[in-house]
């Protein structure tokens, strides 16, 4: 199958310059940002489209822009694991839709600041495609920076006084991850001579000089990349920050941003597992342990929250401990249901952010016991946020159970049994929060007339909702598609352990 | 390989079976809105088709024929299928059957209460999830439908949205999710090991494999499905759970959806592990005393209750530690026992729960102590709940005493008479616990603060009364037409039958 060769660099592009324009076309119309980052998504949108199709019947490719071949120029490549910016794209479009109305209710938007969102927003969406999409390292570190400054950014658009905070405080955990990261990157690159991900690898490869050098940036690689992806005990910014975005950001940073480090620690996997250098059964059991602590300790904060936004932000932190865990395994299984899992927790936690916030938006409350009896006032979102719930515990037949499934799986092929226990009652923790979300939202009588009287979310915001809510079903049962598309990234991912 | 697989013929009627209520719950809110009788046909009529296509798969099971539909396949490792043996059309008409009387029972007894078409709409969802367990032809498929009949009964047991309500719900909750997700490592546990989940007569598990693991996998098993089959210490939603829901959905509650636990526990027994593999691992004494200790220690509890749905819910903890206890000793006779008393116990236990309902909604009476006299008032509801008590007690010819005639026979060929003392004693305790309520309802006199109340209260209306008498005389029915080819005993040999080959 011929395609158009350039969509990969057109995908990188397309949200960097529509960030960069945002704020001339806003010059036009008030509402022409709206228009013009959805469009710019679009386009982002059909680019990854093609380029899934094209790795579905090619497999990885690459693009060397304006010819420069590697080492020389800067590739980008594209994986199985980058097949990611399809769900990307999915809830970066969705997010500016859910945004067109949204903004109009916080005050920092009043004087005419929406445009910067949108630029925000996009070159949100922009790093975070360039991160999964490069194949050179220090373009990986530029892209990662990209995404995280936009990040911070965001968070505090939020706009009350905790958003600052918040803010800082991702800020502060973020650049000395990004630090590390650009260390490590340093260090790589004078072992190896090289910044390009395959030459590293294939340099590091029977390398005979000190080890020691190459073991220190794996250390900080890892560091780093944890700390951005929230593992305990790398997590605490993540609550807060979380928390106090503005909801259609909260479901692109706890869907989204955070994966950017589980990707990175992707990416070290297929350098260091490639070179062989050294047996990382270690570093995989610390990664076991800290993915369980994650579990377990995520699900146990959520349950005591009151705020729904600060629960589902714990939840997050949960749900990556189960993606690190499924790496840490090392297993076929393991690390199928941990890579399948970055796309459904995206799509299930950009559902339940969604619906929460377009009942914050409805009713201006965000606690359960303000929130009695939402349930019957908003129908359909609330339907939506059930099912995103029920997802997320991991009830079959929704897209949750199928990496409960697989990672547990992975537990027992990896002769870890102790660890599937884990894995599956951690997931009872978040169900008991969610009962106390049905009993206030279903089962009780509303204290706040605003809260009775609500109607369902706007157009703009319940059809987006709706939409992933429907995606979470439809990716438990089609839950073959993902998996099959997978398997042969992670069949080459974890070749070199002889498995 | 098997002999049976020659008889295995592909069907859709079991995929109709499931998705039909689930089709009417779908309906109900829909229909509810504009007009209420609609919806009540239309969820009848619904219930009614399923349980028909339910009793329509025992002809052919008897003749040795096994229905199956490949339902989905989500993943390489993920297929969802269903395939209907003796054991699952037992299950299934069991369940139907008894769902049709509850529900035509609600039609007049809920009416005036509130959110009828959210109890209609998890009522039947409830019932296709329900149905989906009884044909399941793997354990995940098994799983699906168990996780799924059991979070959506939740609903149902806070209806009435009381504190006491919510609080029973949560208990019921949580302990019903730990369950599941026991059940849920068990499963993922025997596929990694068996490579297959198939449910067939043989085992899935063979005996190769380690014996620690097959035990871990085991009391998985036992300890997640024991939660929903009441096994002490495991029982503790049980007595919450029933007074809170409304009558009727406590008689599903106790007379089928707590069976499923034991349902689960056979399935597990007879076709995860087989025969052979549980006599070498010898954890099966272990399960029947853990179950004779259910039947005595649940029994003592429902004497010292003075509320009649907490009693009958005791009772249920009582009766379903007969199940276990049956299928525990791993013998042919106690098996056909215990599976035939799932079916029995559906039908008495029914009974019993909706005279409760009849009780407390006409006569306001939801203790014992209140229960004097209350016969001159209602004597039909009295005469369903005496004849029904009685069977639960085992008076022959009633179908508990089918029942337990084969438990008994079982427990003599296992060679194991100190049982039989545990299942007369639960007997007599059952009598225990029973009797004084009959007696006091037609021999006592009613307290004469109540005498000028008589006047105006009087037997429950034909809509409430006639599913409870159905019920009631189920228990007779059962009983004297035990015999009969294509009644629950003969189903229940039959699947037993291909368990012992």
């Amino acid at each position: 199958m011929h395609l158009w060769p350039h969509w990969l660099a057109l995908i990188v592009l397309t949200p960097l310059v529509g960030a960069a324009l945002t704020p001339v076309v806003a010059l036009i119309d008030r509402r022409t940002p709206t228009w013009w980052a959805l469009s710019t998504m679009t386009v982002t949108s059909f680019a990854a489209t093609m380029l899934v199709l094209r790795i579905f019947h090619e497999g990885p490719f690459s693009y060397v822009p304006g010819g420069w071949t590697a080492p020389y120029g800067i590739e980008l490549h594209f994986d199985e694991f980058s097949a990611v910016v399809g769900v990307i794209c999915l809830v970066g479009w969705l997010a500016v839709l859910f945004s067109s109305r949204y903004t109009d209710s916080l005050p920092e938007f009043a004087r005419g600041r929406t445009p910067y969102y949108y630029t925000l927003l996009l070159l949100n969406c922009g790093g975070m495609i360039g991160f999964t999409v490069t194949g050179d390292l220090f373009n990986l570190f530029v892209f990662m920076e990209v995404l995280s400054l936009s990040g911070y950014a965001l968070v505090a658009v939020g706009g009350e006084r905790i958003a600052e905070m918040a803010a800082f405080k991702y800020l502060l955990m973020g650049a000395i991850s990004s630090l590390l990261v650009l260390f490590a990157i340093g260090f790589l690159y004078g072992i190896t001579g090289t910044l390009n991900i395959a030459d590293v690898t294939a340099r590091l490869h029977g390398f005979e000089g000190p080890t020691a050098p190459a073991a220190v940036a794996l250390g900080m690689l890892v560091v780093g990349f944890a700390t951005k992806a929230a593992v305990f005990p790398l997590h605490v910014w993540l609550p807060d920050a979380h928390a106090a975005a503005p909801s259609p950001v909260s479901a692109v940073l706890s869907g989204l941003v955070v994966k950017v480090g589980v990707i990175g620690m992707i990416r070290v996997y297929r350098i260091y597992y490639g070179s062989g250098m050294f047996d990382l059964t270690v570093l995989n059991l610390v990664l076991i342990w800290l993915g369980a602590i994650s579990i377990v300790m995520g699900a146990f904060f959520a349950v005591f929250q009151d705020d729904v936004k600060l629960m589902l932000a714990y939840s997050t932190i949960s749900n990556i401990g189960y993606i690190v865990m499924g790496l840490g395994l090392a297993t076929t299984y393991g690390v199928i249901g941990a890579s399948v899992h970055i796309f459904n927790h995206a799509l299930i936690k950009a559902t339940l952010f969604f619906a929460v916030g377009a009942i914050i938006y409805r009713t201006g409350y965000r606690t359960l016991t303000d929130l009695r009896g939402v349930g019957r006032a908003m129908p359909l979102t609330a339907v939506a946020l059930s099912v995103g719930a029920i997802s997320i515990v991991g009830i079959p037949p929704t897209a949750g159970f199928l990496c409960k499934w697989y990672i547990a799986l992975g537990a027992f092929q990896a002769d870890r049994p102790f660890f599937g226990f884990v894995l599956i009652f951690g997931a009872l923790l978040i169900f008991i929060y969610y009962i106390r979300m049905v009993n206030a939202f279903y089962f009780r009588e509303p204290v706040h007339a605003e809260v009775a009287e609500a109607k369902d979310a706007p157009v703009s915001m319940l059809l987006p909702t709706l939409v992933l809510a429907s995606l979470c079903l439809i990716m438990g049962i089609l839950g073959r598609v993902p998996l099959t598309f997978i398997e042969p990234g992670v069949a080459r991912l974890l070749a070199p352990l002889g498995g | 390989m098997r002999a049976v697989d020659d008889s295995l013929m592909s069907s859709t009627a079991p995929v109709f079976a499931v998705l039909l209520p689930i089709a009417g719950a779908m309906l109900a809110p829909i229909l509810g809105r504009t007009s209420r009788s609609a919806r009540n046909v239309v969820l009848v009529v619904a219930c009614a088709v399923t349980a028909a296509l339910a009793f329509s798969f025992v002809p052919a099971t008897m003749t040795g024929e096994i229905r199956e539909a490949y339902l989905l396949r989500v993943t390489p490792q993920i297929w969802l299928h269903l395939r209907v043996d003796a054991l699952g059309v037992l299950f299934g008409a069991t369940v139907a059957g008894l769902w049709v009387l509850v529900l035509v029972y609600s039609l007049s007894h809920m009416a005036d209460s509130h959110r009828l078409n959210r109890f209609y709409a998890f009522l039947m969802l409830c019932l296709g999830c329900m149905m989906g367990v009884a044909y399941a032809g793997n354990l995940l498929t098994f799983l699906i439908f168990y996780e799924l009949f059991s979070i959506l009964t939740y609903p149902l047991i806070v209806h009435d949205e009381t504190p006491a309500a919510l609080a029973a719900g949560t208990k019921y909750i949580v302990y019903i999710l730990i369950g599941g997700s026991l059940v849920l490592v068990g499963v993922v546990f025997t596929y990694f090991v068996a490579g297959d989940q198939t449910l067939t007569a043989g085992g899935l598990l063979g005996s190769e494999t380690d014996v620690g693991v097959l035990r871990a996998i085991f009391w998985c098993f036992i300890a997640g499905f024991g939660v929903k089959a009441a096994i002490v210490p495991l029982h503790g939603w049980v007595p919450d759970a029933h007074p809170a829901a409304p009558a009727p959905f406590s008689a599903v509650l106790s007379g089928v959806m707590v069976a499923a636990g034991t349902f689960g526990i056979a399935r597990v027994v007879f076709q995860v592990f087989g025969i052979e593999i549980l006599t070498h691992l010898g954890v099966m004494p272990y399960v029947a005393a853990f179950a004779a200790f259910t039947v005595f220690f649940a029994a003592v509890l429902a004497v010292s209750e003075d509320g009649i749905k907490r009693r009958l819910a005791y009772s249920t903890i009582s009766q379903m530690g007969y199940v276990t206890l049956g299928i525990a000793l791993l013998g042919a006779g106690a098996a056909v026992g215990a599976l035939v008393h799932i079916t029995n116990h559906a039908f008495m236990k029914g009974a019993l729960f909706l005279c409760a309902g009849l009780l407390s909604k006409r006569a306001g009476i939801r203790s014992v102590s209140e229960m004097a006299g209350v016969a001159r008032r209602m004597p039909w509801t009295m005469a369903a709940f005496s004849l029904a008590s009685l069977g639960m007690i085992g008076t022959p010819p009633l179908a508990g005493f089918i029942s337990k005639w084969y438990l008994g026979l079982g427990i003599l060929d296992a060679g194991q008479p100190f049982y039989l003392a545990v299942l007369l004693g639960g007997s007599l305790i059952a009598a225990v616990y029973l009797l004084p309520i009959i007696y006091s309802a037609y021999f006592r006199e009613p307290p004469s603060s109540s005498a000028e109340r008589d006047d105006t209260e009087s037997e429950a209306p034909a809509g409430m009364l006639v599913p409870t008498i159905v019920a009631s005389l189920m228990t007779l029915a059962l009983g004297l037409a035990a015999t009969v080819p294509g009644s629950p005993l003969s189903l229940a040999q039959l699947a037993v039958d291909a368990f012992f080959r």
